[in-house]
């Protein structure tokens, strides 16, 4: 009765960031109650099992993703970042953990650009220009506290930041991006103003003419503009706007960020102004030389690097672009970081005790785990439908257990791939879908009735996604 | 001397090395081994791998291995030996065999074997031979391939698992943090988090001897970048056929990459370069770092380019302009304006300095100002 109550109100305060951490209801998780055996581990675990599921089941809708992305990344460098509400304070946590966001984001999107600037004492500076590579970036938020040049003095916090003069500096510098790519803005907003020069409502207009997509993480409180500013650019869902609770929230908000975004499926008028477009690319093998040779890039003498495909000039590194030819030339292994994205993995679904009991699966197909048996009075009671019925003794408190269990995790500790019908633990579960995107089952075994082209890379995975 | 024999032997000081889970992918392939068959017989190089796989329990008592044979239809566990599916549920099933625990012996024990080298061999020999039995002439006619994403994708998850259960238990929320990069990225400056997240170290050997993979293109790509995530070096020995991507899943992930020149000596080539494990690997000089092949293959034919058309999309890879500029994949209306040729960027030639300009005559009409004329 109770666990009903609470579950309806919290579903209701959903959306996150709407409420406030001190609005939350009393966690009641940790209410242990006992199991059919009277042991309080199968509880526990089916709680941590749906727990894990939770997170698993958001990302396996085969949406278009933009996964050549265009990303201005906006600091805030006014003087609330000097707030000591996050340790030691704003301005320093979030150089911190810009440092590693962009690890991150070119890890997931390496053939993406970013760029980063500052809304500083009412104007926006640039930090680093538009590029593909981390280490520039880096090394220039290393430089705002430890300038290069000794006679500079290291950046502190100050003034106030302007959203209207961060916005249009933004538009100016991703005017340029190819159509085909996303443009995106990511505004880390400190402060609860904003002290523009001008009307800021027309600057939002124009980055709506101009495909920008904003999102601005805030920190402090949430402002009316800031939830104006994300719903316009994102075609009227402001759920790009969110503030931190806190450091760690934080953190996960800003790497969040790294996926790609969700392509909004578009208009007729949108897709002719905006078309998609066939790039050719090289896939450049790497060479060792005996002797040094003049890299086409730098002009220095190397001992080996790539040579483009098309002409044979021999660059660095990988992902370039062509000094002489201009041919994108990047690894294969780039572009397969966003194949899941592509070809999802289907959910795998939960297994009842009967299914367990007819498909006879001892063990985790992935990892050779072993299941927990089918318990005695599930195969005498072959049929029914009910497993809460064999142990009448503390009916009440464990029909509840039993029925909140199989909403999210399964009660046979089982999880079945709909396609190859192999079952797995949730560990495997977990990792196939958030790791390797590939079913162990599916991918272990050639289709009935398919022969030698049955088994073309897609197929395993990839038959379903009808991206339409 | 006594200070010498007086070493400590207790089981696993703090410092001691760290037990590495060697997962090995024994490419089974039929066709392949009858090639070899005259320089390499599958029971020589079958006797070759024991070899090695003994020496690296030895190496540790805390090592471990799993030995996956990736054949034509299907993959098969070697070892540890999966079990069947069994409709008596009943009976709680037997811990995982890999800790040696597992109490089924054959009745021809030999005593002077040690225990672990004998359990692991019983069961190979065992497995492989059923697998073998149990290839029809009809499997072998309809494909002449490998399912090595099948076997790279199953040696990842139980890697992972292993490492679950070798990850210190403090931290209950590490379990359910497999794929965010959270956990990575608290220390990445130091550049020693994987090591100190888990003990456990991994590594995947593929014996390969089968070239033509392209068919499962992204399945192995999907493979590598999950392998690369978790640091699990892939090391290839390449027996026989053709393996580009094999060859990109030893340069992405840190593996070494070996193409045996002379197949007969099998057991050289595995001892000399694949023994050491990731924490020894720090301390040599590694067989690698040659040319590699980086082509990938088309989505439409399933042939290896090196120079494809790629939609901006969704990113998939076509050997040439697909049919009505419509992606095949997503089905997006396809823009050539951008594979439209180039002209070749040449260095700008700098102008005259409006110096020179001047001195040429009067000619040029303008008049330089600033410039002091012999007038
Ligand atoms: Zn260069
Ligand atoms: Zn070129
Ligand atoms: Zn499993
Ligand atoms: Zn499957
Ligand atoms: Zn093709
Ligand atoms: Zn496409």
């Amino acid at each position: 009765m109770v666990a009903n109550a609470n579950k309806k109100s919290k579903e209701k305060v959903k959306p996150r960031g709407r409420e406030m951490a001190w609005e939350r209801e009393i966690r009641t998780d940790f209410r242990v109650r006992e199991g059919q055996d009277g042991l309080i581990k199968g509880h526990v675990e089916g709680l941590v099992e749906a727990r894990k599921r939770k997170r698993l089941r958001q990302d396996t809708e085969p949406f278009q993703r933009g996964i050549i992305r265009h990303v201005a990344l906006v600091l805030d460098l006014s003087e609330a970042m000097l707030e000591k509400d996050m340790r030691p304070n704003r301005y320093l946590v979030t150089l911190k953990y810009t440092q590693e966001y962009i690890r991150e984001f070119f890890e997931q999107n390496p053939i993406s650009q970013m760029l980063i600037l500052a809304m500083y004492d009412g104007i926006c500076i640039k930090i680093s220009d538009l590029s593909g590579n981390p280490s520039t970036h880096i090394s220039a938020l290393i430089a705002l506290r430890n300038p290069r040049n000794p006679r500079e003095v290291a950046k502190e916090p100050k003034g106030s930041p302007s959203l209207q003069n961060a916005l249009e500096h933004a538009r100016a510098s991703l005017h340029h991006t190819p159509s085909h790519g996303t443009r995106e803005v990511i505004i880390i907003l400190g402060a609860l103003l904003s002290l523009d020069p001008g009307d800021i409502f027309k600057t939002i207009s124009a980055c709506v003419a101009d495909h920008l997509r904003v999102a601005i993480i805030g920190m402090a409180g949430r402002l009316r503009i800031c939830q104006e500013i994300c719903a316009k650019t994102n075609a009227n869902d402001p759920s790009s706007y969110t503030v931190a609770l806190d450091q760690t929230h934080f953190r996960e908000l800003l790497l969040a960020t790294t996926t790609p975004p969700v392509i909004r499926k578009p208009t007729a008028a949108a897709q002719a102004a905006n078309p998609a477009s066939l790039l050719l690319m090289g896939f450049p093998s790497r060479v060792i030389e005996d002797s040094p040779t003049l890299c086409a890039c730098h002009g220095q003498l190397t001992r080996g690097g790539y040579t483009c495909s098309r002409c044979m000039a021999k660059v660095c590194s990988l992902p370039s672009t062509c000094p002489s030819c201009h041919l994108t030339l990047i690894l294969s292994t780039h572009l397969a970081r966003s194949y899941h994205h592509l070809f999802p993995l289907r959910n795998w679904v939960e297994v009842s005790w009967q299914r367990a009991l007819k498909k006879g699966s001892v063990q985790c197909t992935g990892c050779l785990t072993a299941f927990p048996p089918v318990p005695a009075d599930m195969r005498d009671s072959k049929g029914k439908g009910k497993v809460t019925n064999g142990n009448h003794e503390s009916n009440g408190v464990n029909g509840a257990v039993r029925q909140e269990k199989v909403e999210g995790a399964s009660e046979s500790s089982r999880y079945e791939c709909e396609t190859c019908g192999e079952h797995f633990c949730i560990d495997c579960d977990l990792f196939c879908h958030e790791v390797v995107h590939n079913c162990p089952g599916c991918q272990s075994s050639v289709p009935e009735g398919d022969v030698v082209q049955g088994q073309n890379g897609a197929a395993g995975d990839g038959n379903r996604m009808d991206v339409d | 001397m006594n200070a010498i024999d007086a070493t400590d032997r207790t089981f696993r000081s703090p410092d001691a090395p760290p037990p590495s889970l060697l997962t090995i992918i024994l490419d089974t392939n039929p066709h392949a081994w009858a090639h070899l068959e005259p320089t390499l017989p599958l029971q020589k190089a079958i006797a070759n791998l024991l070899v090695f796989i003994n020496a690296h329990l030895a190496f540790n008592h805390s090592n471990e291995v799993a030995v996956l044979a990736s054949h034509s239809q299907k993959i098969q566990w070697l070892y540890p030996t999966p079990k069947p599916p069994s409709h008596n549920l009943t009976r709680p099933a037997s811990p995982r065999p890999n800790g040696a625990s597992n109490g089924t012996h054959s009745a021809h024990d030999d005593a002077n074997k040690y225990r672990p080298f004998r359990i692991v061999e019983q069961q190979i020999l065992a497995n492989l031979s059923a697998l073998l039995a149990s290839t029809t002439s009809s499997d072998l006619s309809s494909t002449t391939t490998t399912l090595i994403s099948g076997a790279l994708t199953t040696a990842l998850t139980y890697i992972a698992k292993a490492a679950l259960a070798h990850a210190p238990p403090t931290d209950p929320s590490a379990s359910l943090n497999v794929a965010d990069p959270s956990p990575t990225f608290m220390d990445a400056n130091d550049g020693t988090t994987s090591r100190a997240r888990t003990t456990l170290t991994s590594r995947i050997l593929v014996l390969s001897v089968s070239g033509d993979l392209a068919a499962q293109y992204i399945p192995v790509m999907n493979a590598i970048f999950a392998a690369q995530r978790q640091r699990i070096p892939i090391d290839i020995l390449k027996i026989a056929g053709d393996t580009v991507f094999l060859q990109q899943a030893c340069d992405a992930t840190g593996g070494v990459y070996m193409e045996a020149q002379e197949p007969a000596g099998l057991l050289q080539y595995l001892m000399m370069s694949f023994l050491p494990d990731a924490t020894a690997r720090d301390f040599l000089v590694l067989p690698s770092g040659g040319a590699v092949d980086f082509r990938a293959a088309c989505f439409c034919h399933e042939k290896i380019v090196e120079l494809g058309w790629v939609c901006s999309v969704c990113l998939s890879i076509f050997c040439g302009p697909p049919e009505h500029n419509q992606c095949l994949t997503c089905g997006n209306q396809l823009s050539m304006a951008s594979t439209l040729p180039k002209p070749p960027a040449l260095i700008q030639r700098k102008k005259k300095k409006k110096k020179r300009a001047a001195g040429d005559g009067a000619s040029a009409g303008v008049t330089p100002s600033g410039t002091p004329g012999p007038a």
